[in-house]
């Protein structure tokens, strides 16, 4: 398959890059680790003029956390993002979805910010990073900006980013103590595959081991943003962690889905596995907060 | 659209080429350098049969422009056997009858190298998920698996 015809431009740093975006507008696509946008423009979805590539940015780099918050660079692989020590006990629920994304190869080029700017609705980061609390720090020509995780995704396909800007890197703070999450993806085999259902749980738990003092629960592919489930979050709330609650939880995730048919599935199978994966993510993420 | 010139090892020799920008590496290396072992498959990254080795890391080639490639390493199947010595890898195929219209050979063997070289003696389980970006249409990956397992427990102590 062919490339159409485009110009190329590798900025060398984050102020050379706005210019470049800002200057070309629609005509300027900005270049990550390719394994969406290349796609897209060997099927002539998109022909922008130029490719802006922002390998040589370091201010999108790195994996850092400090003064209790983690911060990810846009540019961080997703096959780092798998492999990281630094997203070990709560955090692993992030690498748990990397290492589920695409193939060792695709992984080994595919960045974060670029699984999460594409945003699409069946994305393998985007209920971690909703569980994990992110926020994306984006930056154009009007300066920095944060954005809340949720109020990112509006669409498929669609985000937040005004025209010229760029996603710099998501934040979180680092969860405490007691507290963990699972990722679980379902689709028709186990690698390269786009989900037909996944689902990401955090539970943060009390003094006495078991009471459930914090919860958050995503969804992907079953609406047209990777979304948060508030009453399955609701339903865990103050309870005691464990099988009944997880069932109860589940329950409500299902009916606040919002799945289509489609050719993987039927919306009405996807509400079935949102349930079945929810009460698998929160087990996981019960196992992960006990230290396991 | 001018041509940008770019500096990359190849089989651990220094090329430098001019190219295109809207070109892939896996055209670079099948069209300018002639080496074909690298296939073009289904050219969206979705079977694995463009695969090689960037800074030791499998990619597929065909999501690569040849300009990222620019300044970094790429080791292709060409890049294994030492004249007429195949890799143990690539002999572990031949012995084990892993390889039938042999297309997806190249890829799986180079995905293979990578994981042999991060990991012992990997079980089955690691080596179809090492694998799993490489689909195979003749074999059921059944003879392909056993060719990893015996290079993985033939490797010499510092594998090659």
């Amino acid at each position: 398959m062919l490339l159409p015809k485009f110009e190329y431009q590798r900025p060398g740093d984050l102020g050379e890059a706005l210019q470049v975006l800002d200057d070309l507008g629609e005509e300027a696509k900005p270049l990550a680790g390719g394994t969406d946008l290349l796609v897209n423009l060997k099927h002539g979805t998109i022909s922008p003029r130029m490719l802006v590539d922002l390998a040589g940015l370091a201010e999108l780099r790195g994996l850092a956390s400090g003064k209790g918050r983690l911060s990810i660079g846009a540019l961080t692989r997703v096959s780092e993002a798998a492999e990281s020590r630094k997203l070990k006990g709560p955090l692993s629920v992030l690498a748990q979805g990397a290492s589920k994304l695409g193939s060792p190869q695709v992984r080994n080029r595919a960045t974060v910010g670029g699984n999460v700017c594409t945003a699409r609705p069946a994305a393998d980061l985007a209920p971690p990073l909703l569980v994990l609390g992110a926020e994306a720090v984006l930056a154009g020509p009007g300066g920095e900006r944060r954005v809340p995780l949720p109020e990112f995704f509006m669409g498929p396909g669609q985000t937040s980013l005004q025209p010229g800007e760029i996603l710099l890197r998501l934040e979180m703070d680092r969860p405490g103590a007691g507290s963990g999450g699972g990722y679980q993806k379902l689709g028709l085999r186990k690698a390269l595959e786009i989900s037909l259902v996944n689902a990401a749980a955090f539970i943060s738990l009390g003094d006495d081991g078991r009471t459930i003092k914090k919860a958050r629960v995503a969804l992907g592919a079953v609406a047209p943003v990777p979304m948060r489930a508030p009453a399955a979050e609701k339903a865990l709330l103050n309870k005691k962690a464990g099988p009944r609650a997880f069932a109860l939880a589940a329950e409500a995730a299902a009916d606040e889905a919002r799945p289509i048919s489609d050719h993987r599935g039927s919306a009405q199978y996807r509400r079935e596995m949102v349930k079945v994966l929810v009460g698998r993510a929160l087990d996981t993420a019960w196992q992960n907060a006990r230290g396991k | 659209m001018d041509k940008m010139r770019i500096t990359l090892t190849v089989n651990g020799v220094a090329r430098d080429l001019l190219t295109a920008p809207n070109r892939t590496l896996l055209q670079l290396l099948r069209e300018d350098l002639k080496l074909t072992g690298t296939k073009h498959g289904c050219g969206e990254g979705d079977c694995g049969s463009c695969t090689v080795l960037m800074d030791g890391k499998p990619v597929n080639s065909c999501l690569v422009l040849a300009v990222q490639a620019d300044g970094r390493s790429i080791t292709t199947i060409e890049g294994l056997a030492e004249g007429p010595k195949l890799h143990p890898i690539q002999q572990a195929f031949v012995d084990k009858g892993a390889i039938q219209c042999g297309f997806c050979s190249p890829g799986m063997i180079l995905s293979a190298k990578a994981l042999l070289e991060r990991k012992k003696r990997p079980n089955r389980d690691e080596i179809r998920q090492a694998l799993s970006g490489n689909l195979c249409r003749c074999t059921g990956y059944q003879k392909i698996v056993d060719a990893v397992a015996s290079a993985g427990r033939n490797q010499k102590p510092k594998g090659r």
